[in-house]
């Protein structure tokens, strides 16, 4: 027998109890249906978050600090390690010598400052950043909108966060804002106040201190942007450090009595050319006696987490076929009992046990297609309609389009062939049961 | 040499601790072309003997052989092949499938016997015409009148060329003039391409009519064999 005979059969079979049929192929298509669209949930979320970062140039950046930080949460309170080990000091020339390395792109020390910020008469407290003209081509310095980037490091322009300005409730638009004077407050030491400390009035010796600079951009990033670029406003270094604060960890130093022991600052952020550079670039600060930290170092663990979440989602998504799986069995035993006279007739005819169960691996077969068929089709359905409803519930929390279900290719042929197989395992008993009817039996009961 | 030898076959029920003979040291032979006769009364054991000859059922003590081959210890895929190439069985009530048309109740065993498909069509039509069902060919079953079914039925069992018919009662189930048609068909068939006909019924009539042998049943065991070297 032919494998078309065999198929045109099945095919007859099937035709005869439409509704019945139907309504197997509907449960198969509800479980794969459930199981494609998990799948594509599981990798898009997983695609997404990573294609993020990248794009965010998370995997190419690391932080690198002159304290050794506990970052990978061994316990769960950051350790400062000076009682542990001898800490080295982040000096320039340190920084110079990792610039000066090929797989750098940049590196620069964080320069933070604390400040009231006053626009069009609205004002909010954030924090002053310096960042050196290189890091014009990361994110999210290449995506300016509107606006551009400074061109000098004493440039007197600062590149404003969106976010700052929604902090702020400014509501004209960004376009209008280019070119508009910004106030700068920060706190200096006061030393006309020192004196009213020792006579013991209560009052800090600070002031304030207010410059004037323009509005050169503004930067929107995504919510899976680094911490660093998040919020605040952003400076060329050398405009930046001409802008009087008072220096906490100075504060600290003289304290302690230990000035410039921890160097001129406490962090460096590092631009590595590529993802693939990483990993040299990291053990080398580390040899130096310096703590590193970088998100594209926890690319593996990130990998195991989603594969964790691609693996139970698509665990949800099989409840549904393994449901799907009994209609098809009991479709198959049905069927037997039904078309019992009609298998005698055929073994009677010359048909082998092995023909009579090929005819019912491929009922099975066709009902698991065509539930995966139509399966496919209504998860894809589902996740577009999701993935529309959750972007536009979302929309206002995270600033992107994402897309929650990837529907690819692959996940489209290995659901159907998927379901294909299942249906065909649902069938062995039946189809088992099936050819070792006794004819003699079967045609007797008439 | 004989085509079908039936030697001391025996078959026993188990009823209770009784042991019941549905056939008893049954011996005959059959020569090819020849047409022969079962007869006895309901319960004769006819239509068991039959099975046995037709490979649908093999619990039996002694043998059937088929050009010296014994079906009673023949595996699954030899009876198969017994049941699709030697044989070719017809019934009482057609048995045929309702759900397929006339002409694909008679295409079924070619199915199972590989016979090439663009053929198929061809020949199923040809045995259909033989029958005069010509025009009857895409009509499904409960469209066709007793006799119209039995020839569909004679149709499908002559599709794999088989050396043997088996017939359980052909006409039990139709009138006077539709019976002796059918019986007149398997005469011709049996006299035109010299195909072995074994025939069950209870119309001793026309087993001695048409039949070259007649074998009479009764309880399980043989009572006479007759034979009408004039048929």
């Amino acid at each position: 027998m032919k494998i078309s005979d065999i198929i045109l059969l099945a095919a007859d079979n099937l035709k005869r109890n439409v509704f019945r049929t139907v309504l197997t192929a509907f449960g198969v298509a509800v479980g794969i249906g459930s199981l494609s669209s998990m799948i594509s949930l599981g990798k898009g979320v997983s695609t997404n978050i990573s294609k993020q970062m990248e794009s965010n140039d998370l995997f190419t950046g690391l932080t690198m600090s002159s304290r050794s930080i506990d970052f990978d949460g061994s316990s769960n309170k950051t350790i400062l390690s000076d009682e542990k080990k001898e800490t080295v000091p982040l000096t320039d020339s340190i920084l110079n010598e990792i610039r000066s390395w090929e797989e750098v792109a940049t590196a620069f020390a964080e320069q933070i400052k604390p400040a009231t910020i006053k626009l069009e008469g609205k004002s909010a407290v954030t924090n002053i950043k310096a960042i050196p003209l290189e890091m014009s081509s990361f994110y999210p310095f290449n995506k300016i909108n509107p606006g551009s980037f400074y061109s000098s490091e004493s440039e007197p322009s600062v590149i404003l966060s969106k976010i700052v300005l929604d902090k702020m409730g400014i509501t004209s638009s960004l376009d209008s804002l280019i070119g508009q004077n910004i106030e700068i407050i920060t706190r200096v030491f006061d030393l006309d106040k020192i004196d009213l400390i020792t006579s013991k009035k209560k009052q800090l010796p600070v002031k304030n201190d207010t410059t004037i600079l323009k509005i050169k951009g503004i930067v929107q990033t995504s919510s899976f942007s680094a911490g660093i670029f998040n919020d605040g406003i952003f400076l060329p270094p050398l405009t930046c450090s001409f802008i009087p604060s008072i220096d906490l960890r100075n504060v600290y130093d003289i304290i302690n009595g230990e000035q410039g022991k921890y160097g001129k600052c406490n962090t460096v952020h590092v631009r590595v050319k590529d993802f693939s550079m990483l990993k040299t670039v990291k053990l080398r600060i580390e040899d130096k006696g310096f703590s590193v930290f970088s998100i594209g170092d926890k690319l593996e663990d990130f990998e195991k987490i989603f594969f964790m979440l691609d693996t139970v989602l698509a665990v949800i998504g099989s409840i549904a076929l393994i449901i799907s799986v009994f209609g098809i069995v009991n479709t198959l035993i049905m069927a037997i009992y039904e078309r019992r006279k009609e298998i005698g007739i055929m073994k009677s005819l010359g048909a082998t046990a092995r023909q009579i169960k090929f005819i019912f691996y491929f009922e099975a077969a066709i009902i698991g297609f065509v539930g995966g068929v139509f399966g496919v089709l209504c998860g894809k359905l589902v996740s577009q309609v999701s993935g529309n409803i959750a972007n536009s519930q979302l929309g206002n929390f995270i600033d992107s389009n994402i897309e929650y279900f990837a529907f690819s290719w692959e996940i489209v042929f290995f659901s159907i062939l998927f379901s294909v197989a299942v249906s065909i395992l649902a069938s062995i008993y039946p189809a088992d049961k099936a050819s070792k009817i006794d004819p003699l039996n079967a045609l007797r009961r008439e | 040499m004989a085509l079908i030898q039936v030697e001391h076959l025996s078959k026993t029920y188990k009823k209770g601790d009784n042991k019941i003979y549905a056939l008893r040291n049954i011996n005959f032979d059959i020569q090819e072309g020849e047409y022969v006769s079962i007869v006895g009364k309901s319960g004769s054991g006819k239509s068991t003997l039959l099975n046995l000859l037709g490979g649908m059922d093999t619990s039996a003590e002694g043998g059937v052989y088929y050009n010296g081959k014994n079906l009673l210890t023949m595996s699954e895929k030899e009876l198969s092949y017994h049941r699709k190439f030697t044989v070719g069985m017809i019934f009482q009530s057609f048995n045929l499938i309702p759900s397929r048309t006339a002409i694909d109740n008679v295409k079924l065993p070619l199915i199972f016997s590989n016979y090439p498909i663009m053929l198929r069509e061809t020949r199923a039509c040809e045995l259909l015409y033989n029958m005069g069902l010509y025009n009857r060919a895409l009509h499904y079953p409960s469209e066709l009148s007793g006799g119209e079914a039995q020839r569909v039925a004679i149709a499908r069992a002559l599709a794999n060329k088989p050396k043997v018919i088996l017939a359980d009662e052909p006409t039990g189930n139709l009138d006077t003039a539709t019976s002796a048609e059918i019986i007149g068909l398997l005469k011709m068939f049996n006299e035109k391409h010299k195909i072995t006909i074994i025939m069950v019924t209870h119309d001793k009539e026309t087993a001695h009519k048409v039949s070259h042998k007649t074998i009479l049943l009764s309880d399980g065991e043989i009572i006479k064999i007759t034979s009408n070297r004039n048929q």
